[in-house]
């Protein structure tokens, strides 16, 4: 082990500390855990990483939490990081509702995984202050073949200001190296341009906009009008969710005078996005496709494998932000229906082989 | 002091090491959340040929116990992990364990228990195991977990009893910390030294009787033998705990505490928290407040005199339970230390809070407020910390309206009776015309992009029209579709844990029949629908075979899925042989799975159901075709079984856009071909001819048995083949000769 790093600032209780927000599958996980191994067996320091735990679904909120400290100091706090040095966020679309941004200062880095500037990022994200890198993780990360977590933790060591690249490269080796020999060049490589390739600006807390503060989340059912037993009488209200993060880039986009209204579709999505009516079809009375419930769609992209005419195809997000075809839900009574982007369930409760499978290959 | 190496792990991963340097003959295990870890890292280094436990995969904790129990009573080492239902399932296990006085060690990283199911931690499980006769560890940090594993088969083996160590489920057992590990297998088995058994079931000079059947007079002297054996581990801890200190340089005591010298407030609290709370010790100390926290690392035997000391010039103690003894006004840690102050004649004033239930998190700010609550006078004795009443005058619309049996019965998928033939016809389940059927779930629902489980049982449910009201196991498929306050279900529906599905509908059937019958309840149809992974299918065979034998008017549904994916895909029985998963491992000294996937459909053919069959995405008219017919068979004879190949893209390492065609070679190569046996009959409703292909070409799809591929295998994936074959051609056979 090298001599041991003096951290450049601490909180009230000596940790230096980083909070990750992602979703599942984008291995912030993985990347929590080598933050923390990175302290604790590369730079001389006390380690905690924890992630936010559930049952393991791709495409999920996930939250990895890691704290550092000095060799001799005890880590006694086990809560979520509540005002991070490092804020890494892993994909743009979790600076909708969710209050990710809980906790930054003027003081926080935040290191965004977007194609936008900091200015831009700054405005969507209601940014009260804070030095913002943004690196573009996606692009960086199918151009070299690696994955989004490995170009975050270089523009993470970079963000920090204090942590030594050398480190960082020996546990990148160390880590995936052993295990994945042929894929280490392009995980290096992804780890460099993370470093390198980011724009930063510092804002001060002008006032422009408030701070967000850490709050544990509570629902509208307390033990006063819960109803008993855990009992949910209010059917059908995952409607309210909206899965969209749940995407990796990709949408179905529909064609409609190719269509012919088999069905296919229907018989292959796992989130009932397609809404079906009665109409005429020539003299014929037929079930109709009418659309596409994009709330709901995570962008599996079955429905564009089935399709026997093409009426539906793959198109990129970015470059279809408001797709034709678009209803909602036909079944839907409530007239506004304020969406939720979460989950039901995020989390991770297994590291198994499956976080070692992510990082075969350059899937992103 | 023994060489160390650091590891920046987690609890669970280093239980696993220390099982892996003490090298245990047997593990006996069942995957549950979060004690899986530990299996799955052994799991893990068994492939790497790092130790040579052998992992023996039971179909439920209540035969995982029996395998540990068994494997002990044979005089060699034995190692369990559990939580929460698991341990509950197995707890009629633990007391024969100590009863017969069988040393083990057993982990137990501790989370909430169901209903509702809640997969988080706290301590609701482990203090039901007070009872039961075994010693208990509780490691509050992921280095003690470590530690206290080799003390415990230490002290297992000189007083003759089983030892569970527990911790805190997530916050220790998930938690990565630097822990330091002995450099050397060898110096963690000098310490433990050479094992030997008093009586052992091998022993074929000394023959023994292992279980005696026993009355009075007699159960109170044994029980008094294992009293005795509690009072020497109280002895035999300390030592062990000293002896470990000079090996390790790390000291262990039965109960610790921090500025408890002076303090007038103090905390008692289990397990993580304990940190927590020193540090807002240190904060409120800065301020000139005297205060303290202590807690015990022993909760059998119960160390009194080291909590005594530790305590006893407290004017008030603050006990923070993490389970409630709903009633008693206080959880057990709060009994336990009362009872205990009592005896000495202590008179300090003792609150209860119960707190962190469910996974939530103790933030330090808390435990600063709990301090500052104890220089009050005036607080209750007992609450609970971090419940709120919820949003006052909330109102909130429906956002569907509920389905009628009208709304669900388009008429497009219709199965008739036919005399001559004396069989149910199908017609219609064109897939054009049923996209009519209302969707019985909801969209929005968390399952993994491209699963398959929301396409499975919208096709199931788009062939039975009328009401219906389902049942849903454990597994992904109740945790995505019911994550609260929400839920994907639009028509009625009930959960029970996965060991007793089929029974609970059975008895939901049953009442819709009285009810009917007692005129309580309005004539009409509702069809009973029991949705099972294939894990279900395995911890909760027994319960689904009973109801079976029973024929109640149900359609249970399994979807096969090929694995526990719920809690990361550990292997089931119905994984394919030579699949990995995270409890078969690949590597130079293991294959993947070592056995045949279980064949479901025929044991349930052979239990005499009126109906199964198989069906498959790949053959949707097919598909809802049969849902209609189990419909028929369930509404006149009694129970039809139907099972789905399902697709896990996250654990198959497939493509989610690719599935249907995954399946569909499955379906080809008659690993899953589709048939159905209609009250003894079968008949193959997809023959592949001379295009069936190899299962290699399956195989070479997935992630998890692309290896396979590799000719190294060869040999593996010909018996594969075999046993795919033989029992094609078994159904070949049967669907030829009705008498079979």
């Amino acid at each position: 082990m090298e001599k041991a790093l003096t951290l450049p600032v601490t909180n009230e209780n000596g940790y230096y500390e980083i909070r990750l927000e992602s979703i599942g599958g984008l291995g912030a996980n993985l990347c929590g855990k080598m933050l923390g191994e990175l302290g604790a067996v590369y730079l001389g320091l006390n380690a905690a990483s924890f992630s936010s735990y559930g049952s393991e679904k791709r495409g999920s909120p996930v939250k990895s939490y890691i704290r550092w400290a000095k060799a001799e100091d005890e880590i006694g706090i086990n809560s979520p990081v509540e005002t991070p040095h490092i804020l890494g966020l892993f994909h743009e679309a979790l600076a909708g509702k969710l209050p990710v941004t809980a906790g930054v200062t003027k003081d926080t880095k935040i290191v965004i995984n977007t194609d936008a500037s900091p200015d831009e990022v700054r405005k969507r994200l209601k940014l009260c202050g804070g030095e913002v890198f943004c690196v573009d993780a996606l692009k960086i990360a199918m151009e070299s073949k690696t994955r989004v977590n490995m170009v975050m933790l270089g523009a993470i060591a970079k963000a920090g200001g204090f942590i030594p690249m050398e480190a960082v490269e020996q546990l990148v080796q160390d880590t995936i190296g052993k295990k994945y020999p042929h894929l280490i060049q392009e995980n290096l490589e992804g780890l460099r341009r993370g470093y390198s390739e980011n724009q930063m600006a510092f804002f001060a807390e002008d006032g422009t906009y408030e701070r967000v503060e850490y709050k544990e989340a509570n629902n509208k059912w307390g033990y006063a009008n819960a109803p008993i037993g855990g009992t949910n009488p209010r059917f059908g209200s995952t409607v309210s969710s909206d899965l969209s993060a749940s995407r990796q880039g990709y949408i179905p986009l529909f064609i409609q005078d190719r269509c012919i209204n088999c069905g296919l579709c229907d018989t292959a999505c796992p989130d009932f996005v397609f809404q079906f009516q009665r109409g005429e079809s020539n003299g014929k009375s037929i079930m109709r496709n009418m659309g596409l419930d994009y709330h709901h769609c995570k962008g599996c992209l079955r429905c564009v494998e089935v399709c026997p005419t093409n009426a539906l195809v793959t198109g990129k997000e970015r470059e279809h932000p408001n797709p034709q075809w678009a209803v909602r839900n036909q079944d839907l009574i409530a007239e506004h229906l304020e969406f939720e982007e979460v989950g039901a369930n995020s989390w991770v409760t297994s590291k198994s082989h499956f976080t070692e499978k992510r990082m075969d290959g350059g899937v992103v | 002091m023994e060489q160390q190496r650091i590891l920046f792990e987690s609890g669970n991963e280093v239980a696993a090491y220390a099982a892996k340097q003490i090298n245990y003959h047997i593990m006996g295990y069942y995957p549950i959340t979060p004690s899986t870890q530990i299996a799955e890292f052994l799991d893990q280094m068994k492939a790497d040929g790092e130790h040579e436990i052998s992992m023996i995969p039971a179909e439920g904790e209540h035969s995982a116990a029996g395998i540990c129990y068994g494997a002990s009573t044979g005089g060699g080492r034995v190692f369990n992990a559990t939580s929460a239902n698991g341990l509950m399932y197995a707890l009629e296990q633990l007391p024969v364990q100590s009863g017969t006085r069988f040393p083990m060690v057993m982990n137990v990283a501790c989370r909430t228990i169901s209903g509702p199911l809640c997969i988080k931690g706290d301590h609701s499980d482990i203090m039901f195991t007070l009872n039961t006769g075994w010693i208990i560890f509780f490691a509050h940090t992921p280095q003690a977990v470590y530690d206290m594993n080799i003390c415990a088969l230490k002290v297992a083996e000189q007083v003759k009893l089983p030892v569970i160590v527990a911790f805190d489920g997530f916050f220790t057992s998930h938690q990565k910390r630097r822990c330091m590990v002995f450099a050397e297998d060898k110096v963690v088995q000098d310490f433990i030294g050479k094992y030997e058994a008093v009586y052992s079931a091998l022993d074929l000079e000394h023959p023994v009787s292992i279980g005696s059947y026993m009355n009075e007079p007699d159960v109170v002297n044994n029980k008094f033998q294992l009293h005795l054996a509690m009072e020497e581990a109280a002895k035999v801890i300390p030592q062990v705990f000293a002896e470990y200190e000079g090996l390790s340089g790390r000291k262990y005591t039965t109960a610790e505490g921090y500025q408890t010298e002076d303090a007038e407030v103090l905390l008692h609290l289990l397990g993580s928290s304990y940190h927590t709370a020193k540090v807002a010790v240190d904060r409120l100390r800065k301020q000139g407040k005297k205060v303290g926290v202590f807690t015990t690392n022993i909760l059998r035997p119960y160390p009194a005199d080291a909590l005594y000391a530790l305590c006893k010039n407290a004017k008030t103690i603050l006990v923070g339970d993490r389970q409630d003894s709903y009633g008693a006004m206080g959880g057990n840690l709060s009994m336990e230390l009362k009872a205990m102050l009592q005896e000495r004649g202590a008179t300090c004033r003792v609150l209860s809070r119960v707190y962190g239930l469910g996974g939530r998190d103790f933030y330090e700010s808390e435990a600063e407020e709990l301090f500052l609550s104890c220089f009050e006078e005036n607080v209750p004795r007992f609450d609970y910390l971090g419940k709120y009443p919820g949003e006052e005058g909330l109102k909130e619309e429906q956002y569907f309206a509920p389905i009628t049996e009208k709304d669900a019965s388009p008429g497009m998928t219709t199965c008739i009776f036919e005399e001559k033939t004396g069989k149910y016809v199908v017609e219609g389940g064109k897939i054009n015309d049923t996209t009519a059927m209302p969707k019985r779930l909801a969209p929005g629902h968390g399952a993994c992009p491209g699963c398959g489980i929301p396409v499975n049982v919208n096709l199931l449910l788009r062939g039975i029209e009328g009401n219906v009201v389902l049942l849903f196991q454990t597994g992904c498929g109740m945790v995505v579709t019911t994550g609260y306050p929400k839920t994907a279900f639009k028509v009625p529906y009930v959960h029970n844990l996965f060991q007793n599905g089929a029974a609970t509908l059975s008895g939901l059937v049953e009442m819709f029949h009285e009810r009917q019958r007692r005129g309580e309840y309005p004539r009409g149809e509702i069809t009973f629908v029991m949705v099972s992974g294939d894990g279900g299918m395995d911890i909760g065979m027994g319960s689904a075979l009973g109801t079976a034998i029973r024929n109640h008017r149900l359609i249970l549904f399994e979807y096969d899925n090929g694995g526990y994916m719920n809690t990361g895909y550990q292997l089931s029985y119905s994984t394919p042989k030579g699949a990995k998963s995270a409890t078969s491992h690949v590597g130079p000294k293991q294959y993947g799975k070592t056995f045949f996937h279980k064949d479901m459909p025929q044991i349930m053919a052979a239990g005499g159901v009126p109906y199964v069959a198989t069906v498959a995405e790949s053959n949707p008219v097919d598909f809802i075709r049969k849902a209609a017919k189990a419909k028929a068979y369930a509404a006149k004879h009694g129970m039809a079984y139907l099972k789905a190949l399902s697709a896990c893209p996250l654990n198959w390492g497939d493509q989610p856009n690719l599935e249907r065609k995954v399946i569909g070679t499955a379906v080809d190569c008659c690993y899953f071909p589709l048939y159905e046996v209609e009250q003894g009959i079968t008949t193959i409703n997809y023959d592949p001819g001379q295009r069936k292909p190899g299962i290699e070409e399956w195989f070479a799809m997935m992630g998890r048995t692309k290896h396979l591929t590799h000719e190294s295998y060869r040999e593996v994936v010909a018996d594969i083949q075999n046993e795919i074959d033989r029992r094609w051609e078994v159904l070949k056979a049967k669907a030829a000769n009705p008498m079979l």
